[in-house]
């Protein structure tokens, strides 16, 4: 009998809460889109939505790039800035990551196969990283002002969770594209795609 | 003659990548060099490599090189591959890595280079450096770059402190090799913030050029890195015995700048000396060197390296004063 007094109580405090985001009008939808560029999909094509309402980061989340087989994975990350992103050697040589140009810039050296590096990603933009001993490592972190963001698998299709409803300015990105794409979109508005000519 | 390379190097890797094509996940990379010395050389070289993963964590490396320098007994561009003008397999490996806990186990099986000290070829073929250290150049009666294993190699530990060991057959390539026989490896590494210190140990058949020259080869080295805001500085002290009746004693220490400032960028300085002492014979050798240079990455997977090289000492067939300048490219094809 108590049970069944406590399921009630939390029905009805769950839909006191849904009511309230309602009546704030913090009505969320997955923002579903495809990138493409000509008539080719776009994969790794990174994009997001301004929010200049979205409140802080309450502690910095982490993010992955590893370095296995010689090589960065992925070979794009997308993050929100004051993202913590971990550098875990998964090789048996030495790296030495860096990033020179724009975006956050930093070298950490060498360490050894089963240490990682850590680094703060506190501004937008984006920081081209590669290693300074093999010269075909290479990927991009792409630091967002934004909690709403994704990157296009292999057959471009991409998914930004939990959008509030409404219309938003998009940016997209993809290696290589000589321009950010940028628009508007609605959560509401049907198919979202993004082509670059 | 570098289109040549870089034509062979294309073609190699498309039957690379159909011979590995059992492989969950592949790589295939080639790289070409091609060089000019003032010591009077000119020298190519390509390298194929595929790697990946097969299954169950394990993975694999190949390595294919073929090299070619118009004065082989020079050290000029030898700082990683032969240049005897033929295809050498350099590694052929299954390797399993695996950190539970942060404990870390590996254990490599094939072909594969000797563990003593920086000796990866990433260390010694990319950092900047033309040339071998002294101690590590296969004419000089150390440790070469050129040894390599036919065996199995297992490492234990946590990653501030591992312990590798190799046991296997010499199956070193270019023209001092090691005779057949049992060798074996250890090596002890250990990381605590900037510093990487290592101390390696092998006890080897010897390499034979005259037929006096018998008894284990045994050699001991002390290895350190450390590294700090783009400015990595290593070197190692290789001390022992080659064969009966002879010892040799080198050491290198490398200044590598990369600060993010300098972009591009890298500039390298080193300086050496090795020993080299055969009382029968009353022959005692004594060279130095010192390198100063710069590697610059270029667009399109180019890279130029420059080296500026001063010898003294016991030397012979070597100017006081050499310019070495390579130009690089590497390319990576992922079909899987």
């Amino acid at each position: 009998m108590r049970k069944s007094v406590r399921s009630w109580r939390n029905v009805f405090v769950l839909s006191l809460i849904c009511s309230v985001a309602s009546a704030n009008g913090q009505t969320t939808a997955d923002l579903h889109g495809t990138a493409r560029a000509g008539d080719r999909p776009a994969p790794d094509t990174v994009v997001w939505l301004d929010a200049p309402n979205a409140p802080p980061l309450a502690a910095p989340p982490h993010a992955l790039l590893d370095q296995r087989n010689l090589a960065f994975t992925p070979k794009v990350l997308v993050i929100r800035a004051g993202t913590l992103v971990d550098f875990p050697n998964n090789d048996r040589v030495f790296h030495n990551v860096f990033s020179f140009r724009d975006g956050k810039r930093f070298d950490l050296g060498l360490y050894p196969v089963g240490s990682k590096k850590r680094v703060l990603f506190d501004r937008a933009g984006l920081s081209r990283i590669f290693c300074n001993i093999h010269p075909n490592m290479a990927a991009y972190v792409m630091t967002v002002d934004s909690p709403y963001f994704a990157r296009a698998d292999e057959s471009g299709a991409f998914t930004i969770p939990g959008v509030p409803a409404g219309t938003h300015r998009y940016h997209a990105w993809r290696p290589g594209a000589p321009d950010e794409l940028t628009g508007t979109v609605a959560t509401a508005g049907g198919a979202f795609a993004i082509t670059w000519p | 003659m570098a289109l040549r390379a870089l034509a062979a190097a294309t073609s190699i890797a498309y039957v690379l990548a159909a011979a590995t094509a059992q492989a969950q996940s592949m790589t295939v990379e080639a790289a070409a060099i091609t060089g000019v010395s003032t010591d009077e050389l000119a020298a190519d070289a390509v390298q194929l490599r595929t790697f990946g993963d097969i299954a169950g964590g394990v993975r694999y490396f190949g390595e294919l090189s073929w090299g070619w320098s118009s004065d082989a007994d020079n050290d000029a561009f030898a700082a990683a591959y032969p240049y005897g003008n033929r295809v050498d397999v350099i590694e052929a490996y299954a390797e399993g890595i695996f950190h539970p806990h942060n404990v870390l186990f590996t254990a490599r099986g094939g072909r594969f280079r000797t563990p003593f000290g920086i000796y990866n070829a990433s260390d010694q073929a990319y950092t900047g450096f033309l040339r071998p250290p002294l101690i590590r150049y296969h004419e000089y009666s150390g440790i070469s770059n050129q040894f390599l294993e036919l065996g199995g190699d297992m490492t234990f530990g946590v990653p501030w402190l591992t312990v590798e060991t190799a046991v296997g057959a010499p199956a070193d390539v270019g023209h001092a090799v090691r005779t057949a026989g049992v060798d074996s490896v250890t090596r002890v590494q250990a990381y605590y913030g900037p510093l990487i210190a290592g101390f390696s140990y092998i006890s080897s058949t010897p390499i034979v050029l005259e037929e006096d020259q018998t008894g284990r080869s045994r050699f001991t080295g002390i290895d350190l890195r450390w590294a700090h805001r783009g400015l990595q500085l290593r070197g190692e002290w290789i001390t022992g015995r080659p064969y009966d009746g002879a010892s040799t004693t080198g050491w290198y220490g490398d200044a590598i700048l990369h600060a993010v400032s300098m972009g591009p960028v890298t500039a390298v300085a080193r300086i050496e000396r090795i020993a080299f002492d055969e009382r029968a014979k009353s022959e005692a050798e004594t060279t130095y060197r010192q390198t100063i240079g710069a590697r610059v990455r270029l667009p399109l997977g180019f890279t130029v390296n420059v080296n500026v090289v001063h010898h003294a000492g016991d030397l012979d067939g070597y100017k006081p004063m050499s310019l070495d300048v390579g130009l690089m490219w590497s390319g990576r094809r992922s079909p899987m």
